[in-house]
């Protein structure tokens, strides 16, 4: 069995006009260290498909599992600790805490199971020293580009070495040169750690970097 | 890095919107703590005030007798733990005349106060209260003046007022030889030594507990015992009698402070323990008279008639002493005559009532006949001697016409006649007939030489005085006439004093007269004296530990901790509302990380946990800095009570006073309330998806037809709100929901209002939430400033929650100021009426001395030397006019004017007059006569007899805390004399701070009570049935109340109109009602506040709309139309749902008389509410169109 496996995945949400159905038996199987970039038109279901999977939204049928498991099987609290172990997300808007610093939103995800250990710490400083923010660790993210707001959400996404790495548009708000920069990073870093990458875009340009690429037609993943 | 890293990045960050939350909270706490610093504040003040109206006075005694002055000396000279100081405690009225100077041609109206306290007081006194640092006590013909009085009278230093006081009369002066129509009030010119300033405790010495300041003036004990007789006279060749001086009153000091009431109950009994030692028959007003040619001594009072008490103890001690004993009862018979022979009789005789069996033998009998038999005598039967059966011709088996004065209720004197059989002639000279020992001695009738010298009170016939009758008088005194059984005696000539005149009393077997006497004096003494004695509780002889009873009542008959809470509901509901609100907001603006920390696998109780504690801190760090606001607060409130407010309580001397406990109390809960509201909002968290916070979505998404159903709910909701609200109104008029209370002190009906407040500001809030989120709420249409006013009303709908609650702010903080406002009344707007707090008088009166006579009748004025022969005007006023008088015995003040727990109130008499006549307005008193439950008499489970009375709701409610069907124990609950029942209460009525009970009770109760000294003056011309009615011109009723307080000047006689008496009670409630409505006030501003902040929230969230609007070609002013369009439906809806739920939930007391409602000051301040709302409003947009298009845009 795959690492993650989807099957057979359909999505409805309620509408004036009845049930609208964005997926339609989508599937999609990948193993580590595979990296997947899925495009298709807006309002396609891309970012469904990618939320689905990353377990903050749930199928209205078909079945996810992750590393052999069925995550929507968990109650609440446990799927947020399976999220915090195996998934890790970048989003087109960074989502960094304005409040903490750089190397405290890298860490963020740790906070989950307690404290953070020095370790920890020292793994987030790599990390930030390999995306080239060696020197910004302190900075809080209003004191950051695009790029670097983006590459740090990159870094907090690794943290946890999760199996599983979900960016929703990642270069969407970058300039052309950034959204590259980012793109290789995020390719290389998951390749480094082994982990699987799907990677929803517009970009026809970053999706034709990525080993594999799918498009979603008519609720359906294709190949 | 950890959660505590993060949660203080985040309250750091956001410092802004928690500064918001924190003010909310430091609101809150201010308001909660304050609320308890004010009821601290008010306790610590009104023991204070104890503390300084008694100074060193530990324990008072006041009674209505008058006894030794050498008591005070016997009692307590050698004793080192306490001091006595002697008094005379008295009632009294004053009376200024201005004088013009010397080339002045005026002449200055005379200015009167009634109800004066008068102390007759020494240095002893004078010390006692610490007052010789500041003032000296009075002396010779000095009187010292309480700065309220010297105001009352315009007068100053040096000037000369007049005292008229009671003249003290042993004899009670509602009976035959009381001195009812004699002089009985003293005039005594003083000149003004000194005025007192209310700052020194002796300017408001008071015995019974009272913040108000009392009417205090002080003159020399010496000189006004010689004024009213009661000095020190020492025996002369002149006058052979001796008596000693007299008082009324003692204060006493301990060396060792208690202020515990158990303790102070102990010292007050040690201190009554020293007087009973010190006391003697002579302070009872008793002797032992001793007849040693007959061998027996009688023992009698100088009041003429012994009460029943205290014959009780006389006939308990002489059958514990085996003493034969013969009790007495003699009265005077004006005359006695042949039925059939007017010119056969004899005048001015005494009469006695004996129980024949006891005059069989010596040493009271035998009585020897000339004529007919004792034998079975009947209660018509009559035995004369053999003078007075010369005197009417007639013998045994004859007819003879008695004739007598009995005394009316009104000190009249109407002359009764009787006839009796003859029984039986005595034979007169030295047999037991002749015996002077059945009369008491009573001086000025006894002990005169002829009948022409008595000193009697009433008319006397001296023509028809025989010399015959004088021929008597010279050989036998007051020896009876004629007996007749003392059963028939005493239901003729018994009175509430007593139904004996003296109990004879013969030595036991073997024992001398002498020895016996002394035995049984000691002995009855002891008893008199005993703890729990009869006697002297009836005569009030005890001590009271007065100033432990005062610092008891300093706890309050109001919480006043409970009040401002009550006050500060609102306010503090407000202060939760905007809480909630400003943390909501702070949520929603964090919508996106909240969705981050849930993406990145924080669980959402690790997430809800993390806000939580954020707030927390806020909400602690608001409680620390609200409690030092608190005590900010509450000096702004203590302040307002001594100037703004002091209507509510009428005192300057109140302190701020801060406990720990309070502080502590308050924090807790305001930060408890500012948790749950906290934990309330981030349940808002709970049933949001994280997709959608990141997204930036923190309403809940809802299908239409969710939004359908909730708004179907919403509108069921607030329809079942609306229905109960109006059933509750019916309700309360329909007289179902009770007036009695409740729970906590607070009535059926307050929590009637509350509940209908509460129901309808939901009901609108639920009716604005189902419109919200129905069609019509988003439909844009239109054109001009109409469509972009939809496109305003649209905006409304799009933050539900945030709409609603700015609303509820609004409303709620509206519905305080409308029905506060609602609920002011003004006595002034009611006129005369039957059936309201005014009854359809006119005045009330109160006289200081009491008034025997009817002022209904020519007879009566005449006699209170009211002649109205050459005043014309005055005498048509005085037939025009009702005067129904009230029996009083004067008790603690336990009206809304008198903040301290009171226990025994002013109790009234009620005539069967006023029974009749009925009126007032009753709360919860459903029966056709209410008046007439005061002739129901009742038993308690034991059998023993329990008093119907009636009284005021808000005395019976809020000061004794008794509703209709409870009892009043008296003098209290742990050992009660006797027991009130409360039969009904008065709605509103002048009656405050009085129990009212029929006048027959009241006179078996307080039989030293003479005469009437409470009076409702009214119309005679009123209708009764209320149809319609004929009232006095303001100058006739103005014209009265001076007649009235001119020609009953010596009593002390002051008139005041109902309707300001009523203002004053009134003055209380609108007081109160008038904090109420400033802390509305300060609730609307947070309203207010909160509105403000979410327009101005609303409208930069909506930047980049308003810029693309810009873009598109809407004008600036266009947008503030849409802007203002949104605020003022919100604003409107918030005033219109608070002031329709205000005036609904007041329903019931805006249809009743004299509810005055001030509509434009009340409108006014909507009106302002609604013109700042808008102003932030525009302060809004302003802030929104500020940045430059484009940047907005490209921002977006």
């Amino acid at each position: 069995m795959s690492d993650l496996s989807v099957q057979d995945l359909s999505k409805d949400f309620a509408s004036p006009a009845g049930p609208l159905s964005v997926l339609r038996g989508a599937d999609l199987a990948m193993d580590r260290g595979e990296a997947v970039a899925i495009t298709g038109p807006s309002g396609s279901g891309k970012s469904t498909l990618l939320y689905i999977a990353g377990t903050l939204d749930e199928p209205s049928s078909g079945s996810v599992s992750i590393d052999g498991v069925n995550p929507f099987e968990k109650d609440e609290t446990e799927l947020a600790s399976f999220r915090n172990q195996h998934i890790g997300f970048v989003f087109q808007d960074h989502h960094l805490l304005p409040q903490c610093s750089v190397l405290e939103n890298v860490l963020l995800p740790m906070l989950a199971s307690g404290n953070v250990a020095k370790e920890e710490e020292a793994r987030a400083a790599e990390l930030l020293d390999r995306v080239g923010l060696a020197d910004r660790v302190t900075h809080r993210p209003a004191q950051l580009s695009g790029g670097e707001r983006q590459r740090v959400a990159v870094c907090r996404a690794l943290i946890n070495q999760p199996l599983l790495v979900l960016a929703d548009e990642p270069t969407g708000n970058l300039d052309r040169e950034t959204a590259e920069s980012v793109g290789t990073l995020l390719l290389e870093l998951g390749k480094e750690q082994n982990t699987m990458l799907i990677c929803v875009t517009h970009s026809e340009e970053l999706a034709g970097r990525f080993p594999r690429h799918g498009r979603l037609r008519d609720g359906k993943l294709e190949e | 890095m950890n959660s505590k890293t993060l949660i203080l990045r985040s309250l750091t960050y956001y410092w802004r919107t928690h500064l918001a939350v924190l003010l909310g909270v430091i609101a809150g706490t201010a308001v909660i703590a304050g609320a308890l610093i004010v009821g601290d504040s008010v306790r610590d003040s009104l023991r204070q005030m104890t503390l300084e109206r008694l100074g060193r006075v530990d324990h008072t005694l006041s009674s209505h007798r008058f006894f030794r002055q050498a008591v005070a000396d016997d009692a307590f000279a050698d004793d080192e733990t306490y001091s006595a100081a002697p008094a005379l405690v008295m009632f009294g009225g004053l009376e200024y005349q201005k004088q013009p100077a010397e080339h002045e041609d005026a002449t200055y109206p005379t200015v009167r106060v009634g109800k004066v306290n008068v102390y007759g007081v020494d240095d002893n006194f004078w010390s006692m209260m610490k007052a010789d640092e500041g003032s000296k006590a009075p002396t010779a013909f000095n009187i010292t003046l309480s700065q309220r009085v010297a105001d009352q009278l315009r007068v100053s230093v040096g000037e000369e007022i007049t005292l008229w006081i009671e003249i003290p009369s042993s004899i009670p002066r509602d009976t035959l030889l009381g001195g009812g129509d004699d002089q009985t009030s003293q005039e005594i010119i003083l000149t003004v030594g000194e005025i007192l300033r209310e700052e020194l405790g002796v300017a408001r010495f008071a015995l019974t507990p009272n913040q108000q300041l009392p009417l205090n003036v002080y003159v020399p004990l010496d000189t006004l015992q010689n004024e009213l007789d009661l000095q020190e006279i020492t025996a002369s060749r002149r006058n052979p009698t001796a008596r000693p001086a007299r008082i009324n009153a003692m204060m006493v000091a301990a060396t060792r402070q208690s202020s515990l009431l158990t303790e102070a109950q102990r010292s007050a009994d040690a201190v009554n323990e020293s007087l009973a030692n010190a006391l003697t028959l002579e302070d009872f007003g008793l002797r032992v008279r001793k007849y040693p040619e007959r061998d027996y001594f009688s023992l009698e009072s100088e009041r003429m008639i012994l009460d029943n008490a205290t014959a009780d103890v006389g006939h308990r001690v002489a059958e514990e002493l085996k003493m034969k004993q013969s009790p007495v009862l003699v009265y005077l018979a004006n005359y006695f005559m042949h039925p059939d022979n007017p010119d056969a009789f004899s005048m001015y005789s005494i009469v006695a009532g004996v129980d024949f069996e006891d005059l069989d033998a010596s040493p009271f009998g035998p009585f020897e006949l000339k004529d007919g038999s004792l034998e079975k005598l009947d209660h018509d039967d009559i035995v004369i001697n053999e003078w007075l059966a010369e005197d009417v011709q007639i013998g045994a088996g004859d007819s003879l016409k008695l004739a007598f004065h009995m005394v009316g209720d009104h000190g009249e004197l109407p002359e009764e006649e009787g006839y009796f059989d003859v029984r039986a002639v005595l034979k007169l000279d030295g047999t037991a007939a002749a015996d002077r020992g059945f009369t008491p001695e009573v001086q000025g009738i006894t002990d005169v030489d002829d009948i022409g010298d008595w000193d009697q009170p009433f008319e006397m016939d001296l023509d028809r005085v025989t010399d015959r009758d004088d021929e008597y008088w010279e050989a036998y005194r007051a020896t009876p006439k004629a007996f007749v059984s003392l059963s028939t005696a005493q239901s003729l000539w018994s009175s509430r004093y007593g139904k004996l005149t003296s109990l004879r009393i013969a030595p036991a077997d073997g024992v001398a007269l002498d020895e016996a006497a002394q035995q049984f004096e000691e002995k009855f003494l002891a008893q008199l004296v005993a703890k729990d004695s009869e006697v002297m509780k009836s005569m009030v002889l005890q001590f009271q530990p007065t100033k432990a009873q005062g610092l008891a009542a300093a706890a309050g008959t109001q919480d006043f901790s409970g009040l401002f809470f009550g006050f500060s509901f609102f306010l503090i509901l407000s202060a939760a509302i905007l809480i909630g609100l400003l943390f909501r907001l702070a949520i929603e603006r964090r919508g996106r990380s909240v969705g981050l920390l849930s993406a990145v696998g924080l669980a959402p109780t690790q997430v809800r946990r993390l806000m939580d504690t954020e707030g927390v801190i806020v909400v602690l760090i608001g409680g620390v800095v609200g409690v030092g606001a608190a005590i900010a607060y509450a000096s702004l409130m203590v302040y307002g009570l001594k100037t703004w407010w002091i209507g509510a309580i009428g005192t300057r001397f109140l302190f701020v006073s801060i406990t720990p406990q309070s502080l502590t109390i308050g924090f807790c809960i305001a930060v408890i309330i500012a948790w749950i509201v906290i934990r309330l909002s981030l349940r808002l968290l709970r049933d949001l998806p994280t997709r959608g916070l990141l997204a930036g979505n923190t309403e809940k998404p809802l299908s239409e037809d969710d939004q359908r159903e909730r708004g179907r709910r919403a509108t069921k909701t607030a329809t079942i709100c609306t229905v109960t609200s109006l059933v509750l109104v019916a309700g309360v008029l329909m007289g179902i929901i009770p007036a009695t209370e409740a729970f906590g002190g607070f009535s059926w009906h307050v929590v009637a209002f509350f509940l209908v407040g509460i129901a309808m500001l939901t009901a609108s809030l639920r009716f604005l939430s189902a419109w919200l989120d129905s069609d019509h709420s988003g439909a844009v249409s239109g054109s001009g400033l109409l469509g972009i006013g939809r496109l305003g009303l649209r905006n409304a709908s799009r933050n539900r929650q945030r709409s609603v609650l700015s609303v509820g702010l609004i409303a709620s903080a509206t519905f305080v100021i409308v029905a506060v406002a609602a609920g002011r009344r003004n006595p002034a707007v009611e006129t005369p009426q039957l059936v309201s707090g005014n009854g359809g008088f006119i005045h009330v009166a109160e006289s200081s001395t009491p008034l025997l006579y009817d002022l209904n009748t020519d007879e009566g004025r005449n006699k209170l030397d009211w002649i109205t022969d050459d005043e014309p005007e005055e005498a048509e006023l005085a037939k025009k006019m009702e005067v129904i008088p009230f029996a009083m015995k004067p008790g603690e003040n336990a009206s809304c004017l008198n903040i301290y727990q009171t226990r025994l109130p002013t109790i009234l008499g009620v005539t069967d007059e006023m029974i009749q006549r009925g009126s007032f307005k009753f709360a919860d008193t459903r029966v056709e006569r209410p008046w007439a439950l005061l002739t129901q008499n009742h038993e308690d489970e034991d059998g023993a007899p329990v008093i119907p009375v009636l009284g005021d709701m808000n005395t019976l409610m809020y000061s004794l805390k008794k509703g209709i069907g409870k009892t009043i124990s008296i003098p209290n609950d742990e050992n009660p004399d006797y027991k009130l029942k409360v039969m009904g209460m008065f709605d509103g009525s002048v009656f405050q701070g009085m129990l009212m009970m029929s006048e027959a009770n009241f006179r078996k109760l307080y039989p030293e009570q003479v005469g009437y000294q409470y009076f409702l003056i009214g119309d005679r011309r009123f209708r009764r049935d209320g149809t319609a009615s004929h009232h006095f011109t303001p100058s006739e009723t103005q014209k009265i109340a001076e007649v009235l307080e001119t020609r009953l000047g010596s009593y002390g006689f002051d008139v005041e109109p109902i309707g300001d008496r009523l203002a004053d009670f009134l003055a209380v409630q609108n007081t109160y009602l008038q904090t109420f409505q400033t802390l509305g006030g300060l609730g609307l501003l947070l309203g207010t506040i909160g509105l403000a902040t979410v327009m101005l929230r609303n409208v930069l969230e909506r930047r980049s709309e308003l810029a693309l609007m810009r873009a598109i070609g809407f004008g600036t002013s266009k947008l503030a139309v849409m802007v203002m369009w949104e605020n003022a439906f919100l604003l409107v809806w918030g005033l219109v749902a608070g002031t329709i739920s205000a005036l609904l939930a007041m329903g019931p007391h805006l249809l009743t008389t004299g509810a005055d409602v001030p509509w434009l000051s009340g409108g006014l301040i909507l009106l302002l509410v609604f013109l700042v709302g808008m102003v932030a409003a525009l302060a809004a947009v302003a802030e929104a169109v500020r940045t430059p298009i484009v940047s907005t845009l490209r921002a977006q």
